[in-house]
């Protein structure tokens, strides 16, 4: 004989004390499959537990103590502890789904690391390429070409410096 | 007799099979197939033995399908 559960809502949560079992009623656009099955997985050592689809959109987790001689305290306290785990592992699951793109990227970095540093085939391997960056600093230009002496010319004199290099230091 | 009725989008068919392999020496089964259920009756010395031996196989058979959908996935 099926019965009411006190403090939980009755249209969700139903008992038949005399086969020790608490059914609850699961609505699959709050809590996915995927967590209904987490949820019942941590169960498994503590309770029997059957899921049965009674629509497109509601599951029925049925949850009998293994121990026999479950009363109405035990089951209300198993059903909650189930709803709890329910909303755990379907909030687990939309944590993991939002960062999947930043668990994915620290993962490869991870792995890329632990790889270790390049070896000189790889070195010799990368396309460096022969396009421009910024240097504002002149950090990659060489000592000579960045403090050249300026041509003669551009410091007043106007002739044109000796060949041999004469009266220059 | 017990009778277990596990619905094909909740239960993997693979899981229902070898939990029936698994219990087979606790008490006779009987598989059926249904529109969207697998049944499985069970038999045993006692209805009690039956009932709990239904119960562990439904265990068995929820966590074996939990955990080929992990491996799936």
């Amino acid at each position: 004989m099926s019965s009411v559960l006190e403090g939980l809502p009755s249209e969700l949560v139903s008992a038949d004390l005399a086969s020790g079992a608490a059914q609850l009623r699961v609505d699959l656009a709050i809590h996915p499959l995927s967590a209904v099955y987490a949820a019942s997985y941590v169960f498994l050592d503590r309770c029997f537990v059957l899921l049965d689809k009674t629509d497109d959109h509601t599951l029925r987790v049925t949850l009998a103590p293994r121990k026999p001689g479950a009363d109405e305290s035990v089951l209300r306290a198993f059903v909650g502890e189930f709803a709890n785990e329910l909303l755990s592992a379907a909030w687990r699951q939309q944590i993991a789904q939002d960062n999947r793109a930043v668990i994915e990227m620290v993962t490869s970095q991870a792995i890329a690391a632990a790889m270790g540093a390049p070896s000189l085939d790889d070195l010799a391997g990368f396309d460096f390429g022969d396009e421009s960056f910024e240097d504002p600093l002149g950090i990659a230009m060489s000592w000579e070409e960045k403090y050249k002496k300026k041509p003669a010319a551009s410091e007043g004199g106007g002739t044109p410096p000796a060949e041999d290099g004469g009266g220059q230091p | 007799m017990t009778e277990l009725r596990f619905h094909r989008d909740l239960y993997a068919g693979a899981a229902i099979d070898e939990a029936v392999k698994t219990y087979a020496r606790f008490a006779t089964f009987e598989l059926a197939e249904e529109a969207a259920y697998w049944v499985v009756r069970v038999t045993a010395t006692s209805d009690a033995r039956a009932n709990r031996v239904a119960r562990e196989l439904a265990n068995f058979a929820l966590g074996t399908t939990i955990r080929a959908r992990g491996e799936r996935a």
